[in-house]
């Protein structure tokens, strides 16, 4: 490792802040980054750390303060002039596309004229090609350039991101400046060594800011790692002068987990209301096991490879299985229906609201009667005003502000959405499970909050809830048993009512 | 601005694991299909054509032969316009309305038995100009006024075929007078009839086009996702417009070849073109929703068809059925390709 | 095929206040239809008042009773996100079958028709819904297939109503107010499909198909069976328009193919304010949809336009039409 500090800033901040109405999303933040340098950015969700990297890739202006690119002082019009400006970000959602080449891909922003297009829009494929393999060849990939990237593992397609974003700054000489937005969150573990290995390739030819979750990447990758909290950059750190633990403490500003709930240990009576028995699904998950007792909120950890989701699917009866079984409230079938496992009381949020957890174009009321009309309907007509007034006692009991539940419900924010789909489940008269795959997903911290304190409520009332949560945090605060998955398997079972399972040895089970 | 490319980065954006999960499991038969779909359609091909030679010995002569091609030459080029359409996305319904508006100027501009101007060759630059105006009017509308497709392009069907209705007026048929010209379509040239060369000529534009200029792969990159288009600064808006203005010119081609083919001025010259074009496309194996398919699959469905058609009224089978065959085709083709696809969370429009 | 992605993700939503949003009643794609019907139908009464005086009225609203139908069937599957470009087709296979069936067995006719247009467009819902594929190239398909059966059943000729026709004829025949039974037949099913569509679950269920099917999965809404349902009805509602045929004309042509009627049925579902993309319809507005497509000719014809360029005014008439009435996003994307 050179001495970055004696080579001048290849990118400077200077109390750069940034505003939405009263929200302060990210406030007088400095940052100098060297040639060579290879920078961690950590922080919780809603820290400001997105805002920030969309100021960086001319996504967003900011408010206040300067930046400063190789000494000059700029002001981004748009990402046109960041990637100008040699600064390419590599988002969490790929932006390739899948039915072009990988070289077309990687020329994606080079101007007609300075590459393999010509003015007229003619294609001379075999500099498109040269040019894009010189653009693989600095990160040191060896991609074939004329393969399609529908044809490409995952993490291959990340490394033509990555030269996409460097390929601009290549061409006009300039030190590129590559942002990982989360590479890591859904890679597998040979993925990520990978990855690991081509992100200190780039040393030699730029800068890097990793954003990652995982503090013991961030360790083993960064030179310097900045931690953002409540908008602010509160500590910038070298690797060798901290420890994880210092920053996971720097990062959530708590130093351990106070017991939020009084958790209960299993009581030997009671009988699972959903009980899987060595479900196992090809390519996706094998022998999986798992008791969900009323009352108590089972959370499955794992990464993305894990095939949580999928056990969480195949209980709802969205997702088929190959062997095994899941017994729902006594009944246990090969497969299930979503209908039949919603008339034996099951509910599901899934992870994508917008797409598939709600009709945005419908008022909320009509939504939150979709599936269960209660009082609302007599056999198959609906009544109107009793779906309105069950809709209001649904909006006061769950707190779903504004109290317009005639309104489109796209038209409400994100924790307010998610309400109205847990109200959705809640309207049934018979439930007695929810599987909540990513609930508090895409929420701000005040949000997943008021959908945390609804969750519990729901639990103490005596459904037993299935969670799959976005950190260990959420599930360590909310959860009464754990249950740990790695490539498909079971690695880790804990009752928190006796058990306390460290955050670290949950996240060795992961990995 | 700002707003606007965050906007569509949120609508667009699904999880990437929900995409990892999809991707694994339809890739693998992606690869497979990549190949099954071409290979399978040149095997029907050629099961048609030994059954058919097998039964009728008229099938498998010289001059069928000729006669096939002759048959398939207008419905290719314009077939080469609506994958291009369909590649985006979109959906050209207007090729009958083009090809009738097109056909009527160019006969009443050439030399006719209605007499009036004999252009000779500005007849076929102002023809062809018709169609462009009606091309780009579509895009235009399309892109600018956010109308969809479907709609904008079923109306210009009516705006081509009121056209051709008010040229055509109420005056006598207007018959083609030139002799050169009089079945010049189906005469052969250096083994081929001319009509199939002009369609061949037009196949190998569109495949460069697609293949080898900014507008193809444009095309197909909004096909695949227009939010990264935007968002990637390209050029959605003119790519649209100009595809909308390609397939048009086509079926304005097309429309003039089947006036010279069928010698008179008709506003509904290119009556039934549309059943057999877009059949060919999804046939061949273009998807519907864009992004994925090509011109040489295209061409592939419009010889399945236009085979399939010729050899059933040789062997005697009234022409009536020909519809059913081609709907029976269409439906056998989509559930076939559908198939292994089929999962509960499937959404099908 | 054609859809129109229309997620709105805000930046920021205030926690407080009031929505901006329109309500679910109004707004102009709810009065649009009967606003540009009304200001066509002021044109042509002031160009031509005896066009008015002369019992004008009645000749659109019969001559619009096929389309009409047609085109409430049409809107029915357009709700739930698909398209059935077969539905004219079917109709007029009712109209041929109902014109062979009616000397043999009487009164029974007109219900086989029924029975069996239904079950040719649930056959269609079926394949859509099992095999999940894309329902414009399936009715493409299946249109191709219908015509060719009428073709032969019909022996490529006109077919007429050979005996106990009286009944049917009387639909065309006696009227309220002028207007025959035949559009009130279709005045009836709109009024039905709205009952359907706003009081009753299964229309709640087909608009959130059509508004996010996904969702509406994950809802356990049964969305395959009212996809069925959705084009078991405009099956239902082609046999009316089959009746309805014979009932004006007494014979049944099956040169036509039926595209006489299905693209003007289209555009009186669209000028009706139906969405093409889904989730989006009211019958009511698409009776004024079918009235304003029979009243276009006849203005065209008032303001002077020579016939000619009747096509022209039309095909102009719906793409301006639906451009003025539809609701869009900025940043949507429109295929």
């Amino acid at each position: 490792m050179n001495d970055v500090t004696t080579t001048p800033a290849v990118l400077r901040l200077d109390s750069v802040s940034k505003s939405f109405g009263s929200n302060r999303a990210v406030r007088g933040v400095s940052l100098n980054i060297h040639s060579g340098e290879v920078i961690g950015l950590i922080g919780e969700n809603g820290a400001g750390k997105s805002t920030l990297l969309k100021i960086l890739s001319g996504n967003y202006r900011h408010d206040e303060g300067t930046i400063a690119v190789n000494g000059q002082t700029i002001q981004f019009r748009g990402p046109a002039d960041a990637l100008r400006a040699g600064i390419g970000v590599v988002h969490q959602e790929q932006s390739l596309f899948t039915n072009l080449t990988v070289a077309e891909n990687i020329e994606v922003n080079t101007p007609m004229g300075r590459g393999g297009v010509n003015r007229l829009g003619l294609y001379n494929w075999r500099r498109l090609y040269a040019d894009a393999a010189k653009a693989l060849d600095l990160i040191g990939s060896h991609l074939n350039p004329k393969t399609r990237v529908s044809d490409l593992s995952f993490v291959d397609r990340q490394m033509v991101e990555i030269a996409r974003a460097i390929r601009v700054s290549a061409a006009s000489h300039t030190t590129p400046l590559v942002i990982l937005d989360e590479p890591t969150a859904i890679l597998e573990r040979t993925e990520t060594a990978i990855l690991e290995r081509e992100i200190s390739k780039l040393r030699d030819i730029g800068s890097v800011i990793f954003v990652s979750h995982r503090l013991d990447e961030v360790m083993r990758i960064c030179d310097r790692v900045v931690v953002m909290r409540d908008g602010e950059l509160i500590a910038d750190r070298r690797v060798d002068d901290v420890t994880e633990e210092e920053l996971f403490r720097l990062m959530v500003g708590r130093e351990t987990h106070a017991a939020v709930r009084n958790r209960r240990s299993i009581e030997p009576t009671s009988s699972p209301v959903i009980s899987i028995h060595d479900l196992t699904r090809a390519g996706s998950y094998a022998d999986v096991s798992i008791n969900a007792y009323p009352g108590r909120i089972l959370a499955i950890l794992g990464t993305s490879g894990s095939g949580r989701e999928s056990v969480a699917r195949a209980i709802f009866g969205a997702e088929g299985f190959d062997s095994g079984s899941v017994s729902i409230a006594g009944y246990s079938g090969r497969q299930l229906s979503i209908k039949h496992a919603v008339d034996l009381g099951v509910g599901y949020v899934p992870a994508e609201r917008k797409t598939e957890g709600m009709v945005g174009g419908m008022p909320a009321d009509e939504n939150i009667t979709l599936t269960h009309p209660g009082s609302a309907a007599l056999g198959p007509f609906e009544l109107p005003r009793r779906r309105l007034s069950l809709a209001r006692m649904w909006f006061e009991k769950l707190d779903i502000r504004p109290r317009e539940p005639e309104h489109m419900l796209q038209d409400f924010s994100g924790g307010n959405q998610q309400k109205v789909v847990l109200a959705k489940w809640l309207n049934s008269s018979n439930l007695k499970a929810l599987v909540l795959d990513h609930p508090l997903r895409g929420l701000d911290p005040g949000a997943a909050e008021t959908v945390n304190a609804q969750i519990r409520s729901v639990c103490d009332d005596g459904t037993a809830i299935i969670l799959i949560p976005d950190t260990i945090d959420e599930a360590l605060d909310i959860a009464d048993d754990i249950v740990v998955m790695r490539d498909g398997r079971i690695s880790g079972v804990f009752d928190l009512g006796h058990d306390n399972p460290a955050t670290l040895d949950l996240l060795e089970r992961m990995l | 601005m700002v707003d606007k490319v965050l906007s569509e980065q949120g609508a667009g954006s699904i999880s990437t694991t929900a995409i990892r999960i999809r991707e694994s499991g339809i890739e693998r038969r992606a690869r497979f299909r990549g190949l099954a779909e071409p290979l399978s359609l040149l095997v029907a091909l050629a099961v048609l054509i030994g059954v058919f030679s097998l039964f009728n010995e008229r099938f498998l002569t010289a001059s069928n032969f000729q006669n096939v091609l002759t048959q398939s030459a207008i419905p290719l080029i314009v077939a080469v316009g609506a994958t291009l359409v369909i590649l985006l996305g979109s959906i050209d319904l207007s090729v009958e309305g083009v090809m009738g508006a097109t056909g009527m100027t160019w006969i009443l501009l050439s030399a006719n038995s209605r007499g009036g101007g004999d252009l000779g060759p500005w007849a076929w630059v102002i023809a062809l100009g018709v169609a462009l105006v009606l091309g780009v009017a579509s895009g235009l509308i399309f892109t600018a006024l956010k109308v969809p497709s479907f709609i904008v392009t079923l109306g210009m069907w009516y705006v081509g075929l009121g056209i051709a209705t008010m040229l055509y007026g109420t005056d006598l048929l207007p018959r083609l007078e030139d002799e050169g010209l009089k079945g010049w379509t189906s005469r052969i040239s250096f083994g081929l009839p001319n009509s199939f060369w002009v369609a061949l000529l037009v196949i190998g534009l569109g495949m460069f086009v697609l293949r080898s200029t900014r507008i193809g792969r444009v095309t197909l990159a909004i096909g695949n996702s227009e939010t990264i288009v935007r968002s990637a600064g390209l050029p959605a808006f003119r790519v649209k417009v100009a595809v909308f203005a390609i397939a048009a010119l086509l079926s304005g081609l097309g429309g003039i070849l089947a006036t010279v083919q069928l010698d008179i001025g008709s506003p509904t010259v290119g009556s039934g073109v549309l059943f057999i074009v877009i059949p060919a496309v999804v046939i061949g194996g273009t998807h519907l929703g864009g992004g994925k398919g090509g011109i040489l699959r295209t061409v592939l469905g419009v010889f399945l068809l236009t085979i399939l058609n010729n050899g059933l009224i040789l062997s005697g089978v009234e022409s009536s059925y020909q519809s059913a065959v081609t709907g029976a085709i269409l439906v056998a083709a989509i559930v076939f390709a559908a198939w292994s696809q089929r999962d509960r969370l499937q959404v099908a429009k | 095929m054609s859809k129109i992605d229309n997620e709105t993700t805000k930046i920021a939503v205030p926690a407080r206040g009031k929505l901006q949003s329109v309500k679910r009643i109004g707004g102009w794609h709810a009065i649009g239809p009967i606003v540009i019907f009304l200001v066509i139908l002021v044109v042509v009464a002031i160009l031509t008042p005896a066009f008015i005086g002369g019992g004008g009225l009645a000749i659109i609203a019969s001559s619009s009773a096929p389309i009409l139908l047609l085109a409430l069937g049409q809107a029915m599957v357009l709700n739930v996100g698909s398209i059935d470009l077969s539905n004219a087709a079917i109709g007029l296979l009712g109209a041929i079958l109902l014109a062979l069936t009616l000397g043999p067995v009487a009164g029974l006719s007109p219900l086989i028709v029924l029975l069996a247009t239904t079950a040719f467009g649930a056959v269609n819902g079926l394949i859509l819904a099992y095999a999940q594929v894309p329902s414009f190239a399936l009715t493409l398909g299946t249109l191709g297939i219908f015509q060719a059966v009428a073709l032969v059943a019909s022996g490529r000729t006109t077919v007429y109503v050979s005996s106990n026709g009286e009944g049917v004829h009387a639909l065309y025949e006696s009227g309220i107010a002028n207007v025959p039974m035949t559009f009130w037949m279709g005045v009836l099913l709109a009024v039905a499909l709205w009952v359907l569509l706003r009081y009753t679950r299964i229309g709640r269920g087909m608009t959130a198909i059509g508004k996010n099917e996904s969702a509406a999965i994950f809802s356990a809404v049964r969305t395959r069976s009212l996809k069925v349902l959705a084009f078991a009805l405009s099956g239902f509602a082609a046999g009316l328009a089959g009746i309805a045929i014979i009932a004006q004309a007494g014979s049944a042509s099956p040169t036509g193919l039926g595209s006489d009627l299905l693209l003007p049925a289209i555009a009186a579902a669209l000028i009706g304010g139906t969405s093409i993309s889904g989730g989006v319809v009211n019958p009511l507005t698409v009776i004024f949809g079918a009235l304003t497509v029979a009243l276009v000719p006849i203005a065209t014809t008032a303001v002077g336009i020579e016939a000619q360029a009747q096509s022209l005014v039309y095909g102009a008439v719906i793409i301006g039409v639906v451009a003025l009435t539809m609701s869009r996003n900025k940043t949507s994307i429109v295929k």
